[in-house]
């Protein structure tokens, strides 16, 4: 079975929330600031089988050392939150290859 | 619209930010009136709670026909789906979510921005133009929906021309 974003988040603990509540820009620096390595999507891209909200080019951190991403996730009354998740290679692979630019 | 000896009815896509201002379900209410008189299928997106407010407000559904989760909606959505987005912006969040729909859609858009604070609905207002091409109307309104109103009355006569 494929991942999946929101279910993840409502069933494990294992992610590390950055910051809450806040401006789509601000967690687009922390996510630059935040991981060694940053590519970047279109609004609307599927990534862990949802799609990601923001305004493009949306930054995606990934951390290969650690196994994780760090990506924006925004719902319409809470604002949006930097999320760090462990996820497998395979995934990186997936997600890096969305990226839009250099 | 429909049009002569053609069956289509053009969609437009009314998408509802967080209900917490006061003029956004008046404003939805009154856009789907709008719409539904100048010939399109109008449907709803919304967070559940500001589609309870929807149903409370419109209990037979006399103007609100047709309404989605905005989070099913967005994860179905494809290029084109829509002839018409029309986005209710008040919330940072809301302006992440509209310009997400655009870029999906592809298609005819208007944001519909409202804020009290100046500086905040300036911001909104930017972060818009900056990054779509969509049609845009802004006042600072909250409690009161007519500024707003004015705005978008002729914002929608403008796309029919």
């Amino acid at each position: 079975m494929s991942f999946c974003l929101e279910t993840y988040l409502q069933e494990s603990e294992n992610y590390e929330i950055l910051i809450s509540r806040a401006g789509f820009k601000d967690c687009k620096i922390i996510i630059e600031e935040h991981s060694p390595e940053v590519i970047h999507v279109k609004a609307g891209e599927k990534i862990l089988g949802v799609r990601i909200i923001g305004i493009p080019p949306i930054a995606i951190g990934i951390d290969e050392e650690k196994g994780t991403i760090t990506l924006p996730y925004t719902k319409p009354c809470y604002g949006t939150s930097v999320v760090e998740l462990p996820i497998d290679e395979e995934e990186i692979k997936i997600i890096k290859s969305l990226n839009i630019k250099n | 619209m429909i049009g002569i000896g053609d069956d289509y009815m053009k969609k437009a896509l009314i998408l509802l930010g967080c209900p917490e201002a006061p003029s956004q379900t008046p404003m939805a209410i009154y856009a789907v009136y709008q719409l539904t008189n100048m010939g399109y299928e109008v449907t709803v997106a919304s967070t559940p709670s500001a589609m309870k407010l929807l149903e409370v407000s419109d209990p037979e559904e006399f103007y609100v026909k047709n309404k989605i989760d905005i989070e099913s909606c967005l994860e179905n959505l494809e290029e084109e789906a829509y002839d018409l987005l029309i986005g209710f912006v008040h919330k940072d969040a809301a302006v992440s979510y509209f310009v997400t729909f655009y870029h999906i859609l592809n298609t005819t858009s208007l944001a519909v921005v409202f804020e009290k604070d100046p500086d905040l609905l300036e911001n909104y207002v930017e972060t818009i133009q900056e990054n779509t091409n969509a049609n845009l109307v802004s006042a600072r309104a909250y409690h009161n929906p007519t500024p707003l109103r004015v705005k978008f009355d002729r914002a929608i006569k403008s796309l029919e021309d």
